[in-house]
C-alpha cells in the first residue's frame, strides 16, 4: 500500500515540477526546481531497482549539475531577454512533446510485458568477469569498450568547455577567510574521500564504481574551488595532465597488453580481471573528478568589474 | 585468424592513444605525437582494407565475450572504403589546418582531430547499436570543441547551434534504440535485422533512429543550422565537418535501413526520405546560387549534396548503395578541397564576400585548380568521383522504373555547374585595385590540390573502390 502511494506521489511530482522548471520566469527559480526533480527522479530509479542510476542521477545529474547552474546563475541576468519569444513558442513545444509522448506510449504499450533483456545472460557470465556486481561487469568488462570510448568523450567535454570558460584566476577573496567555510572544508575533505574509496571498492560487489565516487571527489573540489580554496585544474600544469590522463592510459593498456598473448581487445585474463578492474577504477574515478571539475570556472568576476564594462 | 583481426584494433586504438599522448606532453611535442600517431594510424587503416579486399569480411568480439553479451566489429568492404577514405582525407585538412591557426589553436586541434578520427573509425567498424551511440556521440562533442576551438564569438555560436541540434540528434537515436532493446533484447545490429518484426515497436523506434540522424547529418528541412555553423566555424573544422562528420550519421543511418529496418517498413517511407533529399537538393542549389559570401556558397553547396545520398533509400538496389556511398567518397574529397581552398583565399585577402575571389586565379593557381576539380566532381562532369556516383544513382533511377529521381540529379547537376561557375568565373577577371594578396604557404596550396587530386582518381579508377564496396553487401 504504501509502495503504491510512494510511487503514485512520485508520478505526480515528477511531470508537475518538469512542467514548473519550464512555466517558471525566473532563471533562479528554475534550477531550483530542476534540482528538486533531480532528487525525485532519483528517487525514481531507486524504485525502479536502478541503484546505480539513482546514484550517478543523484551524484551528477542533480548535485553537480545543480552547482553548475547556480554558479552558472551568478554570471546572467535574473530574468533572460527573450522570455516573451519564448512564450509564444510554447504552444508548438507542447504539441511536439505531445505528439512524441503519444507515439513513445503506443510503442511501449507494444513492448513484451517483462522481457529480462540480457540479464540471464549477464548473470550466466558474471562469475567469468572477475567482480560481483552484474552493472560493474558489464560497464568494465563485457562492455568496457563502450566506457574506454565513454572516458574518450568525458576528456573532450573537459577540452571544450576550456573554450567556454573564461580565465580564472585563483582569487584570494574573503572567501577564503571565511572561518565558517573553512571549517566546513576541513571537516568535509576526510569523509568525502572517504565515501569515494568506498564506493570504487563496493563496485565490486554492490551498487558503486569510478562514476560515482569521481562525483563525490569531485564535488569535494568544486566547494574548494567556489570558496577560492583550489583554482580550476588547467591543461597548462602538468600535474593536472597526468591526474587527467592516467586513467586512460592505464584504461588503453589493460585493453592493448592482451594483444600480445594473442587474445582480443579487452580480453582481460579471468584470475586477473577483479583486480585489473580495480586498479582502472582506481585510476578513472580521479579522471572523471578532475573532469567534472574542468567544468567550473571558478570564482566569479566581481560584479563591480561587470558594471564598469558596460 | 586471430592476428588478422586484431588488425582491426589499430585503426581505432592508435588514434585514441596519439590524442591521450598529444594531450600528455602539451606544447612541445604535440605536432610530433600527432604526426606520428597520424601515420601509423592511415599504415593500420589500408592494412585492413588490404586484409579486407583479400580475405572477404572481418569480424572480432571485442573482450571475446561475443554478442549479445559483448560488442561486435564488422569490417565490410563499405567499412574499409571509409576506413581508406577518412585516413585520407583528415590528415590532409589537418596538414592545413597547421599553418591555418595560431599556436594555441594548433595545440588543441590536433588531439581534438585525433578524438574525432578515433570515434569515426569506431563508428564504421562497430556491429552494435548502442555502441555506434558512443561513437556518435564523441564525434559529436568533439567536432563541437572543434567548431569553438578560437574561442571567439562566432566560433562560440555555432559551436552552440550545432551542439543544440546534434544532442537531441543523439537522445533521438538512443530512444530509437532503447525501444529496439526492450522489444528484442538485443544491441548486436545482426540479431537486431533477424529478429525485428513489423509493428508499433519498430516502427517508432526506425522513426526516431531516422529523425535523429537526419537531424544530425542533415537532411532537409533539418539543415537550418547547417549554413550558420559551417560558416562560423573555422575553415579547416567546416571542411572537416562536411567532409567526414556529417557522413558519419549519414553511415550509421545507412547502414540500420539496408540491414534492418528496410524488409520490414513501408515502401512508402523510402519514398519520403527520397522526397527530402530531392527537396534539399533543389532548396540547397537555389540557396547556393543566391548567396553572397563564398564559405555559404559551399556550405549551401553540402546541403544539396546530402539530398543525393538520400535517393539511395527510395531504390534500395546494391547499385544505388554504391552509387549513394560512392558519393559519400568523393564528396568528402571534393568538399574538403573547396573548403580548405576557400580557408587559402580568406588568408590571402582577408575578403570573405564571393566577390572577393576575382583576380585570384593567377595569384594563387594551385587553389584555383583544386577549386576548379572539386567543382567538377561536385556537378558530376568526367572524370570525378562525383560522376561515377551520379552515373550509379541514374542507372538505378531508370532500373527501378523511378525516372524522376534522375531528373532530380540532373536538374541538381545543372545548378550545381551554376553555382561552380559563378565562383570561378570571378577568379579569372582582372584583380581589382587595392587589393593586396598575402602569399599563402606551398604546403597551404597543395593541400586541396591533393584533396581535389583524389576526387579525380576516384573518376579515373573506380573499379577498385567499387570492388571493395561489393565485399559483404548483402543483395
Amino acid at each position: 500500500m504504501t509502495d503504491v502511494l510512494l510511487d503514485g506521489c512520485l508520478a505526480l511530482c515528477l511531470p508537475l515540477l518538469a512542467w514548473l522548471v519550464l512555466r517558471t520566469e525566473s532563471l533562479s527559480q528554475a534550477v531550483v526546481l530542476f534540482v528538486a526533480f533531480g532528487l525525485l527522479s532519483a528517487l525514481g530509479w531507486a524504485r525502479l531497482d536502478a541503484p546505480d542510476i539513482a546514484l550517478v542521477e543523484a551524484a551528477v545529474g542533480t548535485g553537480l549539475t545543480g552547482a553548475l547552474l547556480m554558479h552558472t546563475l551568478s554570471w546572467t541576468e535574473e530574468t533572460p531577454p527573450d522570455v516573451r519569444a519564448r512564450a509564444r513558442r510554447r504552444p508548438w513545444a507542447l504539441l511536439a512533446t505531445a505528439a512524441l509522448t503519444l507515439l513513445l506510449g503506443w510503442a511501449v504499450l507494444a513492448l513484451p510485458a517483462d522481457s529480462p533483456g540480457l540479464g540471464p545472460e549477464v548473470e550466466a557470465r558474471r562469475e567469468d568477469s572477475g567482480v560481483k556486481h552484474p552493472v560493474t561487469a558489464v560497464l568494465l568488462n563485457f562492455r568496457g569498450y563502450d566506457t574506454l570510448l565513454e572516458i574518450a568523450v568525458l576528456l573532450v567535454a573537459a577540452l571544450g568547455a576550456r573554450a567556454v570558460n573564461p580565465r580564472s584566476e585563483r582569487a584570494s577573496s574573503d572567501a577564503a577567510k571565511d572561518p565558517l567555510t573553512g571549517e566546513l572544508f576541513r571537516m568535509m575533505t576526510p569523509a568525502l574521500l572517504l565515501v569515494a574509496g568506498y564506493l570504487v571498492w563496493v563496485g565490486d560487489h554492490g551498487p558503486g564504481g569510478a562514476f560515482q565516487a569521481g562525483a563525490i571527489l569531485a564535488g569535494g573540489g568544486v566547494v574548494a574551488i567556489l570558496t577560492s580554496r583550489m583554482g580550476t585544474p588547467r591543461m597548462s600544469s602538468l600535474r593536472v595532465r597526468w591526474a587527467l590522463l592516467t586513467g586512460p592510459l592505464l584504461f588503453i593498456g589493460v585493453g592493448v597488453a592482451p594483444l600480445l598473448s594473442g587474445r582480443r581487445l579487452l580480453e582481460l585474463p579471468e584470475k586477473l580481471a577483479g583486480t585489473l578492474i580495480f586498479i582502472v577504477e582506481m585510476a578513472l574515478t580521479v579522471t572523471i573528478a578532475m573532469v567534472l571539475l574542468m567544468f567550473f570556472p571558478g570564482t566569479r568576476p566581481s560584479r563591480a568589474g561587470r558594471g564598469g564594462e558596460r | 585468424m586471430t592476428s588478422v583481426a586484431a588488425l582491426m584494433v589499430w585503426p581505432v586504438i592508435l588514434p585514441l592513444l596519439g590524442a591521450v599522448l598529444a594531450l600528455l606532453v602539451g606544447r612541445p611535442g604535440v605536432r610530433l605525437v600527432a604526426g606520428v600517431a597520424s601515420v601509423a594510424t592511415l599504415m593500420a587503416s589500408s592494412m585492413l582494407a588490404w586484409e579486407v579486399a583479400h580475405q572477404g569480411v572481418l569480424h572480432q568480439s571485442i573482450g571475446g565475450w561475443g554478442a549479445p553479451l559483448g560488442i561486435e566489429w564488422r569490417a565490410d568492404g563499405l567499412a574499409a572504403l571509409m576506413l581508406l577514405t577518412i585516413a585520407l582525407v583528415g590528415p590532409l585538412i589537418s596538414v592545413h589546418a597547421l599553418d591555418h591557426f595560431g599556436d594555441r589553436e594548433d595545440r588543441e586541434f590536433l588531439p581534438l582531430w585525433l578524438f574525432v578520427w578515433c570515434a569515426l573509425n569506431a563508428l564504421v567498424l562497430s556491429a552494435d547499436a548502442f555502441n555506434l551511440y558512443v561513437t556518435l556521440e564523441l564525434t559529436t562533442l568533439a567536432a563541437v570543441a572543434l567548431i569553438a576551438v578560437r574561442r571567439d564569438l562566432p566560433g562560440l555560436d555555432a559551436g552552440l547551434r550545432y551542439l543544440l541540434f546534434a544532442l537531441p540528434g543523439s537522445l533521438c537515436y538512443l530512444l530509437g534504440i532503447a525501444l529496439l532493446y526492450g522489444a528484442h533484447a538485443t544491441l548486436d545490429v545482426g540479431t537486431l535485422a533477424q529478429r525485428v518484426q513489423p509493428g508499433p515497436v519498430t516502427w517508432v523506434a526506425a522513426g526516431l533512429v531516422t529523425v535523429g540522424l537526419c537531424l544530425k547529418t542533415p537532411l532537409f528541412p533539418l539543415h537550418v543550422w547547417l549554413p550558420p555553423t559551417y560558416t562560423g566555424a573555422p575553415t579547416p573544422v567546416t571542411a572537416l565537418l562536411s567532409a567526414l562528420i556529417s557522413k558519419g550519421s549519414f553511415y550509421v543511418l545507412l547502414r540500420l535501413w539496408l540491414e534492418v529496418f528496410a524488409p520490414v517498413m513501408d515502401a512508402q517511407v523510402g519514398q519520403l526520405l527520397g522526397v527530402l533529399g530531392a527537396a534539399a537538393v533543389l532548396w540547397g542549389s537555389a540557396l547556393a546560387l543566391n548567396q553572397t559570401q563564398l564559405k555559404r556558397v559551399v556550405a549551401y553547396s553540402s546541403v544539396a549534396q546530402i539530398g543525393y545520398m538520400f535517393l539511395v533509400f527510395p531504390m534500395a538496389t546494391s547499385g544505388a548503395r554504391a552509387g549513394a556511398i560512392y558519393l559519400v567518397v568523393s564528396h568528402a574529397a571534393a568538399k574538403a578541397s573547396m573548403f580548405v581552398a576557400v580557408g587559402n583565399i580568406h588568408q590571402a585577402v582577408g575578403i570573405t564576400a564571393l566577390g572577393g575571389v576575382q583576380g585570384l586565379a593567377h595569384r594563387m593557381p594551385f587553389t584555383f585548380l583544386a577549386m576548379a576539380l572539386g567543382g567538377i566532381s561536385l556537378i558530376g562532369i568526367p572524370p570525378s568521383g562525383g560522376f561515377i556516383a551520379k552515373w550509379l544513382l541514374l542507372n538505378e533511377a531508370i532500373g527501378t522504373r523511378q525516372w524522376w529521381w534522375g531528373l532530380v540529379l540532373l536538374v541538381g547537376s545543372l545548378m550545381a555547374a551554376a553555382y561552380v561557375f559563378r565562383i570561378l568565373r570571378g577568379s579569372f577577371l582582372p584583380l581589382p585595385p587595392g587589393v593586396t594578396v598575402r602569399s599563402i604557404p606551398l604546403g597551404n596550396e597543395l593541400a586541396p590540390l591533393a584533396l581535389a587530386l583524389i576526387a579525380l582518381v576516384l573518376g579515373l579508377v573506380p573499379w577498385f573502390p567499387l570492388d571493395l564496396l561489393a565485399i559483404g553487401a548483402s543483395r
